[in-house]
């Protein structure tokens, strides 16, 4: 929609869209700063829970609706609630925060890093690689479904792999909590 | 609002990501902070995929939530087992290999 005012016109729905990713992003952004700077684990599982949210917004507006569903139900349902029971049954504890010199340390290497990220925002246009799907064709058959049909056509293998994976994970933990630590006994001499 | 603010909020929540890790004692906000640099390179994917218009970082974004939640219940059972022998959650507190 566009408004002209004679001497300014913009793009009202263009405004609105880039108003709302940065609120979104800030939110992310703000929420990642709780979750790490928070000394109670149960608020920072929380903050972690409005992360991965905003993450799922932000997916959506990015034109990955199928993405953003996978993002909640299985981040920040699946693998939250996860977070919650261990919490729950570890009983968690406040750490206590100091600003000492390891976290000085830490937290220059960040800013360098940082500042090296930032960088690389500086990029020019990089050269497109053109997909099979563009958007009128994922319009046309909705994007789960073209997500389907990529998934399950040329990354075949890697899918398989992943359930390999999940598999691998599942009898990993079996044999840990199954198998329970003895610790070695002293020999007497 | 381009690639730029793609790169920014990415290269920010995996700084933080990063920072957390080097600093928390806890496990569990170590495995927060992990989670949260998965998240930032998964929201860099799916920006990407929309500028590129191409569906190949959605399936990267998707292999990289397997790879994540096979990793997160791994190592939280790992941390259970941990607690059960030692009753303590501090990562320095382990240093029974320490020469």
């Amino acid at each position: 929609m566009l408004i002209d005012l004679g001497w300014f016109s913009f793009d009202l729905f263009q405004i609105t869209y880039d108003g709302v990713l940065l609120a979104v992003g800030g939110t992310a952004i703000l929420a990642a700063l709780g979750v790490v700077l928070c000394s109670s684990p149960i608020y920072s599982a929380l903050y972690l829970i409005g992360h991965m949210i905003c993450l799922a917004i932000l997916f959506l507006m990015y034109g990955a609706e199928f993405i953003a569903a996978v993002q909640l139900i299985v981040y920040a349902g699946a693998v939250m609630i996860l977070f919650l029971f261990i919490i729950a049954l570890l009983g968690g504890k406040k750490e206590s925060q100091s600003f000492d010199f390891h976290k000085f340390m830490a937290l220059s290497f960040i800013g360098t890093v940082l500042a090296e990220l930032a960088l690389s925002a500086r990029v020019g246009p990089t050269r497109p690689v053109t997909g099979i799907f563009d958007e009128k064709l994922i319009a046309d058959v909705g994007n789960a479904k073209a997500i389907g049909l990529e998934l399950y056509s040329k990354h075949l293998i890697p899918f398989e792999l992943a359930s390999c994976l999940l598999l691998v994970a599942g009898v990993g933990i079996i044999c840990l909590s199954k198998f329970t630590y003895k610790p070695p006994q002293r020999r007497s001499n | 609002m381009g690639q730029e603010f793609i790169l920014l909020v990415s290269a920010t929540v995996f700084c933080i990501g990063a920072f957390g890790f080097m600093v928390r004692k806890n496990p569990l906000i170590m495995f927060m902070s992990v989670e949260l640099m998965l998240n930032s390179v998964n929201f860099l994917l799916i920006g990407y995929s929309n500028i590129l218009k191409s569906l190949d970082g959605q399936i990267f974004a998707l292999m990289i939530m397997a790879v994540a939640a096979a990793e997160v219940v791994v190592g939280l059972a790992l941390i259970l087992t941990i607690f059960r022998t030692r009753h303590d959650l501090n990562v320095d507190h382990l240093d029974s290999l320490k020469g």
